[in-house]
Parts: structure tokens; C-alpha cells; sequence
């Protein structure tokens, strides 16, 4: 089997583990702060989605580099009846 | 689980703190994103004028970016723009900061570590030793180096790409005006830290100066604009391909069907044979692959054991591990609807009256 520095990476230290559990805690907290914000964006973000789909059937969507495609109506998803339909943090 | 879902984070808004540990021991940091089983992490560094170390090697692979200031590194300099991929176990020399400097700092495998010494780890992959300035020696590259592929104006400068998992390390760019009116998610994790300007996705709103993301794989993000153009260094942590689309509403569950759906109707060969993996249907295909071990490559024997290749096998990303910190009742509408769904699918599944498990390789099974 191959072997790699890694394998030979000595425990980590106390003052480590207390720094990574400090930082743990602290990044749930940054996480939370996030999703919160971005809750707050919902009304903003359904507006920015309806303007999308407008381009996306009059200009056209980028289906690779500057390449378009103009989507017809019956292509286009409807907003599906769950939660997480404007969650986009995960 | 390995790192959340960051996205976005402006941490000019956070104050530095100082490093009283290993690496960088009386320098300060903000920390961008950290996994939180092993350590390894994404700093933003501010070294401080005076700032020395002394030669030593770190037992996880490191990766740089001088944002501003000037490092000496044994007989190196670093300015500005200078990246480096250090492998772990890589000696580097004495570091000296006379006037200040702030760098981006990677530690791929672990937590931060430093043992002083000036010869390399026996078991160092020296090979894999990159270090150059990015601004002065390297060109800007159409977008296009990946299929599907960004619009005209999003450019890139391959700054390390790793040939075992095609991760990658880049600076990329947005001229002014730039705008590609597409969803895009991948496969990989991504991540980004903005030098310089906005861009703006869909989801998320703006992105400026000093904005950050790490976002986990199979994540809606764009439509993408940018109305003065910015710089930001990227990585992914495998390989990376645009799934583009035009559905604001869908989860990571359905991009990552939508993924295997593509392998299925382009490498159909492929997904049978790993879709056979862990599944014991008494008709059906038998288990080619078993998932406690790597398949075998003829070319790169050993694979598996690499540090940064059993990190990715054994990441798991279900997208509901963060969910006790989303609003409560929230987060009951979501699993119960999760619930309800589940239960209907394994009805539905079962119906041919036989026990069989379900193993990794089932995609239509999200627990």
C-alpha cells in the first residue's frame, strides 16, 4: 500500500482541537447569519427568477458558451408546491 | 458531514484574530470556511511587518495566494498575485514579512500544522510543487477549456490542476457586462474568493470585493452578471462539468439525478456496471463493484489511498445536515414533505414483493 505524508501526520494537538471546536461553533453561527440573509432576499429573488424565465423565452438561454436556445412556454417548470422551492442555501 | 454550505460571505465585515497555534503562530486570520472533522480549512492570513518564520514542512497540502505585500520565502518572493501549491511534507524556506501582507491559505488534508525543519518529508510528493505569479506569468484562457462551457468574457488562468481527480486551482475574471442567462451546478464542490469586484447570481445576490463561497456539489447558482467586471481565485476539489439549466426551482437532489441521468444516456456501460455496486436484487446485475474498495485502474494503481481521493469517497453530502439551523417551522414543512415522498418512493420501489438493500449506488434513495 501506498503511503503518504498524511498517514504520518501526528494527532492533533489540544490547542488544535480547541481551536477547531471554537471555529466549528463559530462557522454554525456564520452558516445561520447566511441563511437568514438569503431568507430575506426571497421577495427580491422571485422577482429575479420571473425576469430569468422572461429571458430565458425571449433571448434565449446560454445552453453553452454564447450558444442560445429561446425556450418555448411549455418548457418552462412552474414553481413546485414544497418548502424548499426558494431555499437556496443547503 | 464536511464543510456547509457557505455562500455568500463578505468577511471584510469580520475582524482578524490572532493564530496562537502551529502554522502561523503570531500572524492573524479570519477563517473562511472550515471542515469540521478534519480541519481542513480556507484562511484569509494578515502578516503583520516583522512577521518571521523559520523553515518547516505542514502534514497537509497547502495552497497560496498573496492578495497584497511581499513574503520572502527561503530565496523566493511572493508579491501580489503569487500562488503556490505546497504538497504536504514540502520544506519551506525561512518566511519574512517586512512590510505586511495578506494571502489567501488553503490546507487541504488537515488543520493547520508546522514542524520546523529543513529538509522535505521522505514521503513528500515534491513533483507536485507549484509556485508562480499568477498576474505576471500566466494567461488569461477562454472559459471554454470545459464543455458546456461559460460565455465569452468569463476567462481563466490554470494555476494547478491535479491529474487524479482533475481538481483545480485558477483565477478567473468577468469582463464588464458580463452576463450568461443559465442555471449552472457541478458534481465537485466549488469555491471562491472574490480579489476584486462583483459579480451577481440569482440566488444569491451580489458577490464583491472580499466575497467568499464554498459551496457543496449539485447547488443551483446563476444566472450570472457582472456590470464592472472582478477577479477571484477559484478551486474545485474534483472534476468540474456544467450541468446548465433553466429551472430556478429545482433542489440538489434533483440536479444530482439529473447528473446520473446524463451518465445513464451517455456512458449507459459505465452506470450499469457502478449502479450494480451494493445492490443485492437477486435479478439483477451482481455487485462489480464493491465499495469498500476503489476499482481497480490499471494506469494509477493505488489510487485510493491518496489523502485527497478517500476525502472525496468518503464525503457524503445529503443537504439536510445544516437543517436544525433553518427556521423551525421551515424546517418541519421540508422533512415532512421529505417524508411523505420517501415513504411513497420505497411503496412504490417495493412493490415486487422481495427484500433486497438498497446500497451507495442506489440514486434514487436520498436518506
Amino acid at each position: 500500500m501506498s503511503k503518504y505524508v498524511q498517514d504520518e501526520k501526528p494527532p492533533m494537538t489540544a490547542e488544535a482541537k480547541a481551536w477547531l471546536e471554537k471555529e466549528t461553533a463559530t462557522q454554525e453561527d456564520r452558516y445561520k447569519a447566511i441563511v437568514d440573509e438569503q431568507d430575506g432576499l426571497i421577495p427580491e429573488r422571485e422577482k429575479w427568477y420571473a425576469e430569468f424565465l422572461e429571458i430565458v423565452q425571449t433571448k434565449g438561454f446560454n445552453f453553452t458558451g454564447d450558444q442560445r436556445r429561446v425556450i418555448p412556454k411549455e418548457e418552462i417548470a412552474e414553481k413546485p408546491d414544497r418548502p424548499d422551492a426558494m431555499r437556496v442555501v443547503w | 458531514m464536511a464543510r456547509p454550505h457557505i455562500e455568500p460571505y463578505v468577511e471584510f465585515n469580520e475582524d482578524y484574530r490572532a493564530f496562537d497555534f502551529a502554522a502561523y503562530k503570531g500572524a492573524e486570520y479570519k477563517v473562511l470556511s472550515l471542515d469540521v472533522d478534519t480541519g481542513a480549512s480556507s484562511l484569509k492570513v494578515k502578516f503583520n511587518g516583522g512577521y518571521t518564520r523559520k523553515p518547516g514542512l505542514c502534514y497537509s497540502d497547502m495552497e497560496i495566494f498573496v492578495l497584497s505585500g511581499e513574503i520572502k520565502v527561503g530565496t523566493e518572493t511572493w508579491v501580489e498575485g503569487h500562488f503556490a501549491f505546497v504538497p504536504a511534507g514540502v520544506a519551506l524556506g525561512a518566511m519574512e514579512v517586512s512590510q505586511g501582507a495578506e494571502a489567501i491559505i488553503w490546507y487541504n488534508d488537515s488543520e493547520p500544522t508546522f514542524e520546523e525543519t529543513d529538509r522535505d518529508h521522505l514521503l513528500a510528493l515534491k513533483e507536485g510543487f507549484v509556485s508562480v505569479n499568477s498576474y505576471l506569468d500566466c494567461p488569461w484562457a477562454s472559459g471554454s477549456i470545459v464543455s458546456p462551457s461559460t460565455a465569452t468574457g468569463c476567462m481563466i488562468k490554470l494555476l494547478r490542476f491535479d491529474p487524479i481527480t482533475e481538481a483545480m486551482t485558477f483565477l478567473y475574471c468577468m469582463t464588464p457586462e458580463f452576463m450568461q442567462d443559465n442555471i449552472s451546478y457541478h458534481d465537485c464542490a466549488e469555491e471562491s474568493y472574490h480579489i476584486w469586484g462583483t459579480s451577481w447570481m440569482m440566488q444569491f445576490g451580489d458577490l464583491p470585493t472580499g466575497g467568499y463561497f464554498w459551496r457543496p456539489p449539485y447547488i443551483n447558482h446563476g444566472s450570472f452578471r457582472s456590470k464592472l467586471g472582478c477577479i477571484a481565485i477559484g478551486r474545485t476539489d474534483s472534476k468540474l462539468h456544467n450541468y446548465f439549466h433553466f429551472n430556478p426551482w429545482t433542489n440538489p437532489d434533483d440536479n444530482q439525478a439529473r447528473a446520473a441521468s446524463f451518465l445513464y444516456r451517455q456512458r449507459p456501460q459505465l452506470f450499469r456496471w457502478v449502479g450494480a455496486g451494493g445492490h443485492n436484487h437477486p435479478h439483477g446485475p451482481q455487485g462489480q463493484l464493491n465499495y469498500q474498495k476503489p476499482p481497480h485502474d490499471f494506469e494509477t494503481p493505488g489510487y485510493g489511498h491518496r489523502p485527497d481521493v478517500s476525502a472525496l469517497a468518503n464525503q457524503s453530502y445529503t443537504f439536510r445536515e445544516m437543517d436544525h439551523l433553518h427556521a423551525d417551522e421551515y424546517v418541519h414543512k421540508v422533512h415532512h414533505a421529505h417524508k411523505v415522498e420517501e415513504d411513497h418512493h420505497h411503496h412504490h420501489d417495493h412493490e415486487h414483493g422481495h427484500a433486497h438493500h438498497h446500497g451507495d449506488g442506489d440514486l434514487d434513495h436520498k436518506h
